[in-house]
């Protein structure tokens, strides 16, 4: 049986100022699978998740979600609908109670104790911390916040930058287990990620951006590190 | 039918009952410029109905000219409602993002404050 496809990004392009970032991406992430979105820095992941979510308006091609055209749709429509970005650099108040912040997603609908009871069954240390202000959290922590924010919206698609950023490998590695648990949920993840060892583990696919193009796709096995060391350092592997 | 059928169901029907404006239509660029369209017509029309009132001594065209004026300034005050609507709502949630910016960025630094003071009290050299 083939999965829905949740999110589908068709030959989009996007820019800032002029400048086209994107020159053509085109993904799809179904419901249940984890896609990796690969490259180096300055290649268009970010721009890419931020057009996913509607936060980036596109010069030309399709976003779709569920086979229907969102194209300029507004962000916070995307996000009633079940999109969710956790964006780079965790996105909690740091000035706010672990329980604070998860309140804050009472905006949702949902009550208050439905949003703690999902987020401390996924992440026990956050009920240890709840009190505690989450600017205090370690980085781990903290992401784990802002993975719990996430799933209190009750999301159809997750998108997640950078989620390893300044973490432990041992913590990162924890955290996409999560991840995978999530997606196997009917979640569908797209995960930009710098450091391609740590989110290959879990990824259905992955697609290599290079200059805002998808250069490769690859299925992550044991030859796919070399494969993405040549395309990372310019060659075809 | 599995749990994933179930979320995925639910996102295609959720999505489907969600009333996504035509981005090719740009209504709100359409309503801020209906706005700064009425708010002048409705001025130049009160200003009409002024002169028109004062350029004769007929009361029934000085009536009309009442109402023309009235018709104006209902104009310009619709207008100037759909003008802050339409351009004014862009600017509070912009403003709402930077103060909650602007409080994350003050707890940082507060935060940032008492760890260097936590380090300070640890010197022992006098002060």
């Amino acid at each position: 049986m083939t999965a829905t496809t949740l999110l589908e990004l068709r030959d989009v392009r996007a820019g800032y100022d002029g400048i086209t970032v994107l020159q053509g991406v085109s993904l799809s992430v179904a419901a249940g699978q984890v896609v990796a979105l690969l490259g180096p820095n300055g290649a268009g992941k970010t721009t890419t998740l931020r057009v996913a979510a509607g936060i980036h308006p596109v010069d030309s091609g399709r976003l779709q979600l569920a086979g229907r055209n969102v194209t300029g749709a507004s962000p916070r429509d995307l996000a009633r609908a079940g999109v969710c970005l956790i964006p780079e650099g965790r996105g909690v108040f740091p000035n706010l109670s672990v329980r604070d912040n998860l309140l804050m997603m009472t905006f949702t609908g949902r009550p208050r104790e439905q949003i703690e009871q999902i987020a401390y069954a996924r992440f026990p240390i956050l009920a240890k911390r709840a009190a505690q202000a989450a600017g205090t959290l370690s980085g781990g922590e903290q992401q784990m916040l802002a993975l719990a924010r996430g799933l209190a919206t009750d999301p159809a698609v997750l998108l997640l930058d950078e989620l390893s950023m300044g973490l432990a490998p041992l913590v990162v590695g924890r955290l996409y287990e999560q991840v995978a648990e999530i997606a196997r949920h009917g979640v569908a993840v797209l995960v930009v990620e710098q450091f391609a060892a740590a989110v290959l583990d879990i990824a259905d696919h992955a697609a290599v951006l290079v200059r805002g193009r998808v250069a490769h796709r690859i299925q992550p096995d044991r030859g796919s590190h070399a494969e993405l060391a040549a395309l990372y350092l310019g060659s075809t592997p | 039918m599995t749990e994933t059928e179930t979320r995925a169901d639910r996102f295609a029907r959720e999505l489907a009952e969600l009333k996504i404006p035509d981005p090719a239509a740009q209504r709100a660029g359409l309503w801020l410029r209906l706005g700064v369209l009425m708010m002048v017509l409705g001025l130049v029309l009160a200003a009409s109905a002024y002169f028109i009132s004062h350029n004769t001594t007929d009361p029934l065209v000085q009536r009309d000219a009442l109402a023309l004026a009235l018709g104006g300034i209902a104009g310009t005050v619709v207008g100037s409602a759909l003008f802050l609507r339409y351009s004014l709502t862009g600017f509070l949630r912009f403003w709402m993002a930077r103060q909650s910016y602007d409080l994350a960025l003050l707890a940082d630094r507060l935060f940032e404050r008492d760890l260097n003071d936590g380090f300070a009290s640890t010197d022992s050299a006098p002060r």
